[in-house]
């Protein structure tokens, strides 16, 4: 594939392939700062406009609008509070805070800087190690991804700032409400009570953005009029200096490499990857205890993890036939609507291809950086408009993305339902980023403890006897749900 | 008394509640297969038991706790833009995009105290007009139509 690397260089340097790789790059940061739009609809959306295209501009095109939707959905996460993408709602944890202190540009930079190198090294890792990457994810079955979504919950313990119980409890609403719909199992129907409109289960962006962003409008509607016209100051992205990164580079890189492996696995995702990476963050970063309060090390290990999926997750799809998830499943369609059979023979028989792709992936996380922060200057002035106008306009682009998310108007009662029930827990002091992680892992969660039960003969113990790796992150989950528990019960805290 | 009745230890009561009557909801139903691992109700079982214990320990907790509810400042405004804004997306499908988004920014800004009609005209018409013809005219991803007429 190397030997192939010139004439890849040389497709993706000429007008055609600059302009997609640039114009791609610009859309994808758009649509995924758009909430609701995400990155699955970004790539279905660009998805016809490449069916007229060559193959290496046409795939380079979607991977194009795909990395930078992933980094595009942290914009509004950080400035407004509103996840664009699933993937980014760990990033409001900490970016809107800081935003919120006046140090949204300074957010930014640092999300920029996480998901240029969590991209980069994932598009480093995709030239290398795609065939040993392909292969540890063979070595994970149910069992194994069962422990590690295990380890991937318990970051609602140190997310859930002000009350653990309460914390877990919101985690066990959100992991319930995924719960509701096919069962994924025989596929029978659950907590549906004949409503028809149930049985795809609720739409995990529309409750997302329900419970962050629609709540979030209630909240300013229901404060004084002299709080109401606050909102986020920024002037654009202020790049984090050289001794800023002190202490927080054994972070990043541990988020990247989780993000990688996360991203071969299939079925997990970048959201996913994000929450693991972000308790694993609040575990053993030396700044682990700002974690919730808008410490820069929760938006490294989010933003550096959902961006080095990006590269992971094309392992399984190009080597193995396997997506990971959703958009790469799109993705895959692409390449067989484009003549191309995606399996273990594709880069013998595609080498200049698969160089360009490579490549090609590699230059537009580089793009990353200079687009990243034009774009998000372009953003300012927006923010600068008066409150009024914002909220509403929040609102209505809310309808508009989740009605596209799946073009059914019941999401948008889903949403507005979880509007008001976020407002009504937000005003108990529920945190709300545990019931998002339980309805993001609940569904894997659910599916593989199952699967294991039955590879097991229902016998749970045996899910540790015989699977060393399942063991190990097992222990892993115990020690990250009890050392916070241990800690905040000495200091009297638990409630 | 107050403590018992203060909106925190409603709110507990009321997820208690709804907890309770999901669990009994799960019995009584009919799958083809009752295999531990096969049921369909084995893992909402699972979280259930674990909702209504956690609910169990906050309520308990908020009984004995002084802590108050965060103060609503403007309770008319609120109710205006939480009652408007479930009209909209109610109405949305229905009535199409353009006409109800108009409304509610009108609703919207009147409540957070925009007053200049014609900055309010503007807006309303503006935001929801741009993503007509964005969507529906340009990028061809219709959003929900009018009853009166298939342009908005």
């Amino acid at each position: 594939m190397l030997s192939a690397l010139p004439e890849a260089i040389s497709i993706l340097l000429s007008l055609e392939g600059l302009l997609v790789l640039t114009l791609g790059t610009i859309l994808g940061i758009v649509l995924g700062a758009m909430p609701g739009i995400g990155s699955t609809v970004a790539v279905a959306i660009i998805l016809p406009f490449t069916l007229t295209m060559s193959q290496a501009p046409a795939i380079i095109l979607l991977l194009a609008v795909y990395a930078g939707s992933v980094y595009g959905g942290s914009i509004a996460a950080i400035l407004i509070n509103t996840p664009g993408t699933p993937q980014s709602a760990a990033t409001c944890l900490d970016g809107y805070p800081m935003a919120q202190r006046g140090e949204a540009g300074l957010a930014l930079g640092w999300a920029t800087v996480a998901s240029v190198i969590g991209g980069l090294v994932s598009a480093v890792v995709l030239i290398f190690a795609a065939p040993q990457l392909a292969a540890l994810a063979l070595e994970f079955g149910p069992i194994e991804t069962f422990s590690l979504i295990l380890l991937g919950m318990t970051c609602i313990v140190s997310v859930s700032t002000g009350s653990v119980v309460k914390g877990l409890l919101a985690g066990m609403i959100g992991i319930f409400l995924s719960t509701v719909g096919g069962d994924p199992i025989l596929g029978e129907m659950r907590f549906t009570f004949g409503n028809w409109q149930l049985f795809a289960g609720f739409n995990l962006l529309a409750v997302v953005i329900g419970v962050f962003a629609l709540s979030e409008v209630f909240i300013r509607a229901s404060n004084q009029i002299s709080t109401v016209s606050e909102l986020v100051s920024f002037n654009g992205v202020v790049l984090p200096r050289m001794k800023m990164w002190k202490g927080r580079v054994r972070n990043l890189a541990k988020s990247v490499a989780i993000g990688n492996v996360i991203g071969v696995l299939p079925g997990t995702g970048a959201a996913t990857a994000a929450f693991i990476s972000y308790a694993e963050g609040r575990r053993s970063s030396r700044n682990g205890g700002g974690f919730g309060k808008g410490e820069p090390d929760g938006i490294v290990s989010s933003e550096a993890a959902n961006n080095a999926v990006t590269g992971g997750a094309l392992v399984p799809t190009m080597a193995l036939g396997i997506p990971g998830d959703a958009i790469t499943a799109v993705m895959l369609a692409t390449l067989t609507l484009h003549g191309i059979t995606p399996g273990p023979k594709l880069v013998e028989d595609n080498p200049t291809l698969i160089a360009a792709i490579f490549a090609g992936f590699f230059i537009i996380n580089l793009l990353l950086l200079p687009l990243g922060m034009l774009l998000s200057r372009v953003a300012a002035p927006i923010l600068r408009i008066r409150e009024a106008f914002m909220m509403t306009a929040i609102v209505i682009l809310c309808v508009v993305g989740i009605y596209f998310v799946r073009g059914n108007p019941f999401d948008l009662l889903v949403m507005g339902g979880a509007g008001v029930v976020g407002f009504l827990m937000r005003r108990q002091g529920f945190p709300m980023a545990p019931l998002v992680i339980g309805m993001v892992l609940g569904p894997t969660l659910e599916l593989t403890l199952r699967q294991g039960l039955i590879l097991t003969d229902g016998s749970f113990p045996a899910f540790f006897t015989g699977h060393p790796i399942a063991l190990v992150l097992g222990l892993a989950a115990v020690a990250a749900l009890l050392l916070p528990l241990v800690r905040s019960m000495r200091k009297g805290t638990v409630g | 008394m107050q403590r018992v009745t203060n909106e925190r230890v409603l709110v507990q009561i009321g997820l208690l509640i709804v907890a309770v009557a999901l669990f009994a909801s799960t019995f009584g139903q009919q799958f083809s297969s009752a295999d531990l691992a096969q049921s369909p109700m084995f893992f909402p079982r699972v979280i259930l038991i674990l909702w209504m214990g956690l609910g169990l320990i906050a309520l308990l907790q908020s009984i004995r706790s002084d802590e108050r509810t965060t103060k609503i400042d403007s309770w008319p405004r609120m109710a205006v833009v939480l009652v408007a804004a479930l009209i909209y997306t109610n109405v949305v499908a229905s009535e199409g995009f353009f006409l109800p988004s108009v409304g509610f920014a009108i609703v919207c800004l009147l409540a957070f105290g925009i007053r200049r009609p014609w900055l309010l005209i503007l807006f309303a018409l503006l935001v929801p007009g741009a993503l007509v013809v964005l969507f529906n005219h340009t990028l061809g991803m219709p959003l929900p139509t009018s009853r009166f007429t298939y342009l908005f």
